[in-house]
């Protein structure tokens, strides 16, 4: 196209546009080194007078952050292998095994992901803390302590499933030649060996795209890990303890903190993505263009 | 494939299929079902014996005339879902035309996503920076120019924008990669014949671009939407409860306060199932536009 004639009016509208979108991160990082005082003050600079780690120390002890982060990748690695267990298990299945009711649950799992999130806090919540036989409940559900909020398991089992995984996972083990199957069962593998040894390898890229799809979810999830935190407060995520931290004390003092505790909740995330980005990308692509 | 007996095969698959039938059976069917048992009850969350059946009651609640969920609550969901949308949708139309013609085009697309995978707690906190009416930088901005300084989130009529704002700012990253990728799809020859034949760059976006472009177009549109009128995260954290008065008030965030902090499980349960009537009204439409618009496999 023509375009090309005036590229450096296409490079200023982008740059433009970069700096709006990454402002609030530079924001967020040069204000987490802003002394309360300094903070609180009148007038708006960018960058601290001078740099002060205190800070991180103080959300270091104030935030249990140790705890936080622990609870964040306990949830996101353990949401993250079940999510990868179910959508392949499920997606092999109904990409390639036949059974009366294939189609109908195959419909079934694609309308799952029509439903609002918002719908399920309310039952979910309930159902989550009563939890029959878990949590000290009776078979009844009743009596305990929370349930399986009493545990790490009320922040991951009710994502250990994901729509859009089996039907990810689906689609690509489709495409794979039913031979290798065939040739694995006329050597007398075994069907759990035939899913784990031959299906599964093949499905590597597809795992990668939801695996980081998957984490990156679960860190930043926060309605259903604070309803969980007002079941048991040692359930709490990195983006429910620093908002716990700021609703608590006084906004103006602990601001800063909140900063600090922000960069680290985040800034590993967006490292993260910044290098995976080509398989989560793959993955936003898929979901666009099914 | 060669069968190896329907039978063993079925055997198979639902023994494969248990944990997820199970998991879609206790974590979404009874849900669903019991949230509408509950949505015809007075419950505060506790004991199922203390709940008691009202019938219709909270939903003659939810639509009598002085209910605040019809108007501003409801008004508000539709304005912020419009208004992410467009604000996003306009912005990703301008950045994927013109990152499609640049270097880098991958970096580009990853600045432009990174508020898409940082969590809603803090774009909401560094907004509530920015917005501040004495030390943010936007309040900066416009003191030195001369203007009064605003107090975006405590002004009722100016509030419900400012949080509109941050989602469509939020927003532009995702439509920009399904855009982009739609863009890659329109096959290169096109523009090269119009070239040929003399048309210029506006002729090519109106005539080849936009129309090629379109079923990418609706789905961003629809499916963003959807999710607009799903989303009170964002606002729970700039605003707690809506407020001031209920100017930033959402369906699900009123949903979600109902249930969590006034303990108001039956009412809170009936908004959930009038908004996702909405919603499924708003999605079934989707589908059959998508499936005129050419959007394949729907």
């Amino acid at each position: 196209m023509k375009l090309k004639r005036i590229p450096w009016i296409s490079y200023l509208i982008i740059l433009i546009g970069t700096v709006i979108m990454i402002f609030p991160f530079l924001d967020m990082i040069f204000s987490s080194f802003k002394s309360a005082s300094e903070y609180s003050k009148l007038n708006y600079s960018l960058l601290p007078e001078t740099f002060v780690f205190d800070n991180y120390r103080m959300a270091f002890e104030q935030l249990k952050l140790s705890m936080l982060f622990k609870n964040s990748i306990i949830r996101s690695l353990a949401i993250t292998l079940l999510v990868l267990l179910t959508s392949s298990l499920g997606g092999y299945v109904l990409a390639k095994l036949r059974f009366p009711g294939k189609k109908l649950i195959f419909r079934f799992v694609l309308s799952t992901m029509m439903f609002p999130a918002f719908l399920f806090f309310i039952p979910n919540y309930y159902i989550t803390v009563h939890f029959p036989l878990v949590g000290g409940n009776n078979i009844f559900g009743e009596g305990g302590y929370g349930g399986l909020a009493a545990s790490m398991a009320g922040l991951i089992v009710p994502f250990a499933v994901s729509g859009f995984g089996i039907f990810l996972m689906r689609q690509f083990i489709m495409n794979i030649e039913d031979a290798y199957i065939e040739s694995a069962r006329i050597d007398g593998a075994g069907e759990l060996r035939i899913f784990f040894q031959v299906i599964l390898p093949m499905t590597v890229p597809a795992l990668a795209t939801l695996a980081i799809f998957e984490f990156i979810g679960s860190w930043n999830e926060f309605i259903w890990a604070l309803l969980m935190n007002s079941v048991n407060n040692e359930l709490a995520t990195l983006p429910v303890g620093i908002q716990m931290l700021k609703s608590h004390l006084d906004p103006t003092l602990t601001q800063p903190l909140v900063m600090a505790g922000l960069v680290i909740a985040t800034i590993p995330i967006l490292i993260l993505f910044l290098f995976l980005q080509k398989y989560y990308v793959r993955g936003m692509m898929n979901d666009g263009l099914k | 494939m060669k069968s190896f007996g329907l039978r063993k095969e079925t055997v198979l698959a639902y023994s494969f299929l248990i944990p997820i039938l199970l998991f879609y059976t206790i974590f979404l069917v009874i849900p669903v079902v019991f949230s509408f048992v509950i949505s015809l009850t007075e419950w505060g969350g506790f004991d199922l014996e203390s709940m008691t059946f009202v019938g219709l009651d909270n939903y003659k609640k939810i639509f009598a005339s002085d209910s605040t969920f019809l108007d501003p609550i409801l008004t508000n969901t539709f304005v912020f879902a419009f208004g992410s949308v467009a604000l996003s949708f306009i912005a990703a139309m301008m950045v994927s035309f013109l990152i499609t013609r640049l270097r880098w085009q991958g970096l580009w697309r990853s600045i432009y996503f990174l508020p898409a995978v940082t969590t809603i707690v803090a774009i909401g906190n560094v907004w509530l920076y920015i917005y501040n009416p004495t030390n943010g930088i936007l309040n900066e901005i416009l003191t030195s120019v001369g203007l009064k300084p605003v107090n975006f989130l405590d002004n009722p009529s100016i509030a419900l924008w400012a949080v509109i704002a941050v989602s469509g700012w939020l927003g532009i990253g995702g439509a920009v990669l399904i855009l982009t990728a739609g863009l890659k799809g329109i096959p290169h020859d096109y523009y090269e014949a119009a070239s040929l034949e003399g048309a210029g760059m506006w002729r090519q976006y109106f005539s080849i671009t936009l129309p090629l472009l379109r079923p990418t177009i609706l789905f961003v549109l629809i499916t963003s939407f959807i999710g607009g009128l799903q989303s009170f995260t964002l606002t729970l954290v700039m605003t707690r409860t809506g407020g001031p008065g209920n100017s930033t008030n959402v369906g699900a965030l009123e949903m979600y306060n109902q249930a969590f902090s006034f303990g108001n499980w039956g009412v809170a349960s009936a908004m959930a199932f009038v908004l996702f009537v909405v919603i499924f009204i708003i999605t079934m439409i989707q589908l059959i536009v998508f499936r005129k618009g050419g959007v394949e496999s729907y």
